[in-house]
């Protein structure tokens, strides 16, 4: 699918093709605006922004950035050094991505954006920019969780937990991108991710069976 | 003792992992928190002669620069007292990489800035990075000895001689090192991933003399430990502590993987002598090993300990052991997933792979020929040793009988060298003290407390296991709280003692609480489960508390665990040795030209006594086998002489296993109760998990190629 | 990191003039795997970041004319999924989704991957002294030269640096005779990708042949030099230490052109183990015109590596990369035949 489907389902107000639903997902940190698109228009947001919290000290280079997490819109003054892991676990409160290298090494800060996933800590946050961030904590429909959630259950695919996130977020995307079609081609599309903890093997067959559910693969 | 096999269950934490709602510690949600970033030095060794930290104040958000002149001086240490924590911030420096200066900033951004803006001055001084170095200082350690291997060297028919090297290699969970330090109402809380809370208590309070009882410490989840976050403390915390208590604010570090590679500790570089002899039947009459490993110049990652598997695989009657430290200017090693046995027994396990072949013989009827029921080292029986049974189930599932003995037989059509491998792998099987509380609310909650660490290994579902098998109780409204001082002593988790160390208590709890309960309803017949029977009867709550130690443990052990000492009984007990096995075999594919090696299929069999948690037992022996390959074929941590340090410091460079490198791995248990080691008659896994495959990759690549490779890791370049 | 402004310009145009109006200091950013990444490890410093990913027009993948067009801003991972690329040229794609991960095929840009610097382990550690590094610091020296060098350079290596071209991308386009358009602050050019890379000499720092200021914007890549107009008879093969997720020891691009089993031309680029993407004209040399055997499979790798220099560790690559070649060219050559 090409960059620009995903921008059409999205300004139809879909988070992405992967079946996600807006949810108020958002936790609220202390320097952020969180405004739900269901209740407010999109302009609520620049009102909103006189509301958030300023950064604890101002830095050389600020710079406010708006952008779309896990369906809430969100307006925020950032360093333009921050990446998009920094951005989401320090000053959002979305912990669910992990930092495991902070050099796109290692996977654990996998998140999609504009229906793509990508490596977080790698990302400037300045490049989100009117984009669309979709986080582990943006897959589940309220307590349904999404199949590739139940299959790593299902399958033990995970140990310790912490790659885990981005080992989801990542297996979504691979199925949806139809690189979920063997074994191999699995095991190759998910080599970004390692798992310390040794458990690509549950990792495999979680997602062989979330694509037969996913109606992909 | 109940004998029956537990249900295969779930993981009880996975739904928040899958969720990305678990809280590790850098997830820990603190208001107002300062961030910190540590200088790491840049010379190996000397001293730190200034630092000007007037740059980094300047920079926008940083609030403070600790220096060496912030820390009290190293605390006294005692001969019977506990090791000494590490080090704070000093003027000396002992290696490169030691931190020299930690920033405190508003934000993580400012706080690495800062941190880049110290500007310190040194002294270097001569050094010593490998063991080869000129100022490496030999330091011999306990020799190992039974029998008269000498003797019965001489004498043996057979005999196989070669020097075996493993290279340096470091832990990599993919959790980096962090603390979160909270200073309040005079109370210091720390949030840390550690395998070992009350350690981390003790070693802060002792480096910042303070009182260890107004010391919190929670270790709830750990993204992956493998000993890098247990064993002698990480260096980190009782700077960031300190930083708290000055600044008044909750400060939190994550530190960076590259400054990890140079501060934590890592698998030493060893090596391995071994001679092995066999009389004219294949049976094993003497093993001679000397083995010795890197170690920094006041470490205490104890040398002999290669001897501890390696002397208890065979019934070899004959056994001389010795070891010693080269001493460099490194940072401490330490206990890293099998620490001794990973190394000794790729050394070990070739060796009877040699021997084997020098006979004729094959490798898996060589080894059942040489079990045993006894413990030559101590001449106690082995409580349970289903080793040869591991080797005939897993001989059976992989197909060994099919195997051609002759190296290079095996060749495929396309010129693909085929090989299969066999070795096996012992670890101690050890036991800790527990004291446990448990709580059933007539409200449907079930609180439980008990010493423990969760770091993926599965912990929490054991002991989900035996409380939900034994009592009737709401599986959604079990809390199990381990990892935490404010709940229950803790004992350091590690040594693969988790789970022998909080199962028989939580059994015991279970069964005292079930008395607690007839007591309670005193013949009454209540229907429905226990929180319904309490609410019937009108009492809030049931709360017992339970105790248990390892066999030949008294009192003594459990003052020592409230105490926040170690406490390990085992795998040698009054009258008797537990030790758990495993045995791998592997099939590796060779490619004809560029010569690399896969690995389509290992099948791993392991005697780890009752298995009470079928599913999470499973997945820590396919771990232990992805551990094995990455260590045989892809890790090591280079270091160049002339600078000191690691040079590969990343994860793009430090290469462990990605997913494309993993295919079929078949796990089975023998899963029958060791009759005396613990009362539930489980032993040890997620270590003995490890052992043994790394040599099965390296036997069956002499298999497929006829190449006998005796260091690790086995790369391209060896086999072309 | 050191503070750096941050502007997102949405023009070609209004991209250069910002970087000619900015101090010293100013960089371009199109993905930033590379370079955000250097800026974490303090290497690269840069105090004005122009993102030129939303300049319009640029990501566009054209495979309809006589040349393949890449903009130089289409992400790596859409031109390997791209289906004339995926189908009819298998060296191109596979080049790049043997690069990285996923993730970061959809971060980085097919231009800005032209420009990644190197992999070397002592020019990425060690800031402010502690490994010398002509690269990093020019003229402090080059501890790799005598060091831990079993990932350098056996290729195009000098006194002053033996760093590896780490890219896999450009590696398949110097063999597939690419070329980039660039605009900077001089107007509009076309390089040769053969000449975007510079040996090291005795100025290792300066890598690429690009003035400041100077932006790449459209890959192409000739297929009218090609007999059928495809390339199905290509690979790109690349061994490394783990199947996945890692740099190349070594690795081949090969473009077969085979009529009635003889090699009409081969085209051949080596990668892991030279100073720039290596087009390897001494192996090609070895098959005009002939069967391609094993034997002469080889023959032609041994050849691409008759002038290396390996170090201490590194020997291997010369005996790795000539079969490396090889099994490309076999590999090539059975698709060429299907």
């Amino acid at each position: 699918m090409s960059k620009d489907e995903w921008v059409e389902e999205s300004d139809k107000g879909q988070c992405s093709g992967f079946g996600l639903t807006r949810r108020d997902t958002l936790k609220s940190g202390a320097a952020i605006v969180a405004v739900s698109l269901s209740t407010q228009g999109p302009n609520s947001a620049e009102a909103a922004a006189d509301r958030a919290a300023p950064l604890p000290v101002t830095p050389q280079y600020p710079l406010l950035v708006r952008t779309t997490v896990n369906g809430e819109m969100v307006e925020v003054e950032i360093d333009t050094r921050t990446s998009v892991l920094d951005l989401l676990r320090e000053r959002l409160g979305l912990t669910g991505a992990k930092k495991g290298c902070d050099h796109g090494q290692c996977g654990a800060c996998t998140v999609h954006v504009d229906g793509r996933r990508v490596a977080s800590c790698l990302t400037l946050a300045a490049k989100v920019e009117g984009g669309e961030v979709v986080t582990i904590e943006g897959l589940s429909d309220g307590d349904n969780l999404h199949p590739m959630q139940q299959a790593f259950i299902d399958h033990d695919a995970l140990q310790c937990g912490y790659c885990t996130p981005g080992q989801i977020m990542a297996a979504v995307a691979c199925v949806v991108e139809g690189n979920a079609t063997s074994r191999e081609r699995i095991r190759e599309y998910m080599s970004g991710n390692i798992c310390r903890c040794g458990a690509y093997a549950g990792i495999v067959a979680a997602i062989e069976d979330a694509a037969s559910k996913m109606g992909r693969g | 003792m109940n004998t029956a096999s537990f249900p295969d269950r779930a993981r009880v934490d996975a739904r928040d992992k899958v969720l990305g709602a678990t809280v590790y510690p850098g997830d820990v949600p603190v208001a107002r928190i300062l961030h910190a970033m540590t200088v790491p030095s840049r010379i190996a060794k000397g001293t730190l002669t200034a630092l000007d930290t007037s740059a980094a104040m300047r920079v926008p958000g940083v609030v403070r620069v600790l220096t060496p002149d912030d820390f009290p001086s190293p605390a006294p240490v005692s001969e019977d007292g506990p090791p000494p924590p590490p080090p704070t911030l000093e003027w000396r420096i002992a290696y490169r990489g030691q931190p020299i200066a930690l920033v405190v900033a508003e934000t993580l951004e400012a706080a690495i800035e800062g941190a880049e803006a110290v500007r310190p001055s040194y002294a270097p001084e001569p050094f010593a990075a490998l063991i080869d170095s000129e100022d490496s200082e030999r330091d011999p350690g306990e020799d190992v000895v039974f029998g008269n291997a000498e003797v019965a060297l001489s004498s043996a028919a057979t005999t196989v001689e070669a020097t075996y090297v493993s290279p340096t290699q470091h832990h990599n969970p993919i959790e980096l090192l962090v603390t979160t330090a909270v200073w309040e109402d005079g109370r210091l809380t720390i949030y840390e991933c550690t395998q070992s809370s009350a350690g981390t208590r003790g070693a802060t309070a002792r480096a910042l003399r303070l009182d260890p009882a107004i010391v919190d410490v929670k270790s709830a989840y750990i993204g992956g430990g493998f000993g890098q976050k247990g064993g002698i403390g990480q260096r980190q915390t009782a700077l960031v502590a300190q930083a708290a208590m000055l600044l008044g604010r909750p400060v939190k570090i994550v530190m960076p993987r590259g400054q990890i590679f140079h501060l934590a500790t890592y698998r030493p570089h060893s090596r391995h002598h071994v001679r092995l002899g066999a009389d004219a039947n294949g049976k094993m009459t003497a093993a001679v090993y000397d083995a010795e490993q890197e170690q920094s110049r006041h470490g205490f990652f104890p040398c002999a300990e290669y001897h501890e598997s390696t002397c208890r695989l065979y019934g070899i009657e004959n056994y001389r052991g010795t070891a010693a430290d080269i001493r460099i200017d490194r940072q401490p090693p330490g206990w890293m997933r099998a620490p001794h046995p990973q190394a000794a027994c790729f050394a070990f396990e070739s060796a009877v792979d040699e021997l084997a072949h020098k006979l004729g013989r094959d490798p898996v009827t060589l080894r059942l020929a040489n079990d045993s029921r006894i413990d030559h080292r101590t001449g106690n029986p082995y409580s349970s040793r289903f080793v040869n049974e591991c080797l005939e189930e897993g001989a059976r599932r992989f197909g060994w009988s099919r195997r051609t003995p002759e190296p290079g037989s095996m060749t495929a059509s396309d010129g693909t060298q085929i090989g299969w491998g066999v070795a096996c792998g012992a670890y101690p099987s050890m036991m800790v003290p527990a004291i446990a509380t448990l709580r059933i609310g007539a409200d449907g909650s079930t609180r439980y407390a008990v010493s423990g660490h969760e770091m993926g290994q599965g912990i929490r579902t054991a002991i989900a296991a035996v409380l939900l098998e034994g009592l009737e109780i709401d599986p959604d409204r079990l809390e199990i709280v381990i990892g935490d001082t404010t709940a229950a002593p803790q004992h350091i988790t590690a040594g693969s003692w988790g789970t022998a160390g909080a199962i028989p208590a939580t059994a015991k709890a279970v069964a005292r609480m079930r008395e607690a309960m007839r007591e309670l309803l005193a013949g009454r017949e209540i229907a429905g489960n226990l929180h319904r029977q309490l609410s019937t009867v009108r009492r809030p709550f049931l709360q017992i508390e339970v105790s248990e130690v390892g066999p030949g443990q008294g009192p003594e052990a459990l003052q020592a665990l409230r105490r926040g000492a170690y406490a390990v009984a085992g795998p040698e007990y009054p009258n008797f040795t537990t030790m758990s096995y495993i045995a791998h075999f592997v099939e590796v594919h060779i490619e004809p030209r560029t010569r690399r090696v896969r690995v389509p299929r290992v099948v791993s069999i392991a005697d780890c006594g009752r298995v009470i948690s079928p599913r999470t037992a499973a997945s820590q022996v396919r771990g232990g086998v992805v551990w094995a390959l990455s260590a045989a074929l892809r890790e090591a941590t280079e270091i160049d002489p002339r600078y000191g340090g690691y040079l590969n410091n990343d994860l793009a460079d430090y290469v462990v296993a990605v997913n494309a490198d993993i295919r079929e791995i078949d796990v089975g248990f023998i899963d029958r109760p060791d009759p005396l080691a613990n009362s539930t008659g489980l032993k040890g896994l997620g270590e003995v998990a490890m052992v043994g495959a790394s040599p099965a990759i390296a036997n069956a690549i002499f298999h497929a190629t006829g190449k006998r490779l005796r260091e690790l890791p086995i790369r391209i370049e060896h086999l072309l | 990191m050191r503070p750096f402004s941050y502007i997102r310009p949405t023009t070609a145009e209004e991209a250069v003039n910002a970087f000619a109006d900015a101090e010293a200091g100013a960089r371009f950013i199109a993905g930033g795997t590379t370079l955000y990444d250097l800026m974490k490890l303090n290497i690269e410093r840069p105090t004005h970041l122009i993102d030129v990913t939303a300049i319009g027009g640029l990501a566009t993948i054209d495979t309809s004319g006589d040349r393949l067009r890449f903009g130089a801003l289409a992400p790596m991972s859409a031109v390997a999924a791209d289906p004339v690329v995926a189908g009819d040229y298998p060296v191109l794609a596979e080049a790049l989704w043997k690069a990285a991960s996923q993730q970061l095929r959809n971060m980085a840009t097919v231009g800005g991957n032209l420009l990644q610097r190197t992999r070397c382990m002592y020019f990425r550690n060690g800031v402010d002294g502690v490994y010398p590094c002509n690269k990093r610091e020019p003229g402090s020296g080059c501890a790799a030269i005598g060091g831990l060098d079993r990932g350098q350079a056996v290729l195009g290596a000098s006194g002053s640096c033996n760093a590896v071209s780490p890219g896999d991308w450009p590696v398949a386009l110097t063999a597939m005779d690419a070329s980039v358009e660039i605009v900077g602050p001089a107007g509009q050019r076309r390089v040769p990708i053969a000449e975007l890379y510079r040996l090291p000499g005795d100025t290792p720092h300066i890598e690429f042949s690009l003035a400041p200021g100077e932006l790449i914007t459209v890959i192409e890549v000739p297929r009218e030099t090609l007999e059928a107009g495809t390339a199905r008879g290509s690979t790109y093969h690349k061994i490394r230490d783990r199947e996945s997720y890692a740099f190349a020891l070594a690795s081949a691009a090969v473009v077969l052109e085979i009529e009635d089993d003889q090699v009409i031309r081969a085209r051949i680029a080596l990668g892991g183990v030279a100073t720039r993407p290596w087009r390897a004209t001494e192996a090609e040399a070895v098959l005009a015109g002939q069967r391609l055997t094993p034997e002469r499979a080889i023959e032609a790798g041994r050849a691409a590596f008759r002038t290396a220099q390996p170090g201490r560790h590194n020997r291997f690559k010369l005996e790795l990369g000539a079969r490396t070649v090889a099994d490309a060219l076999l590999i090539a050559a059975e698709r060429s035949r299907s």
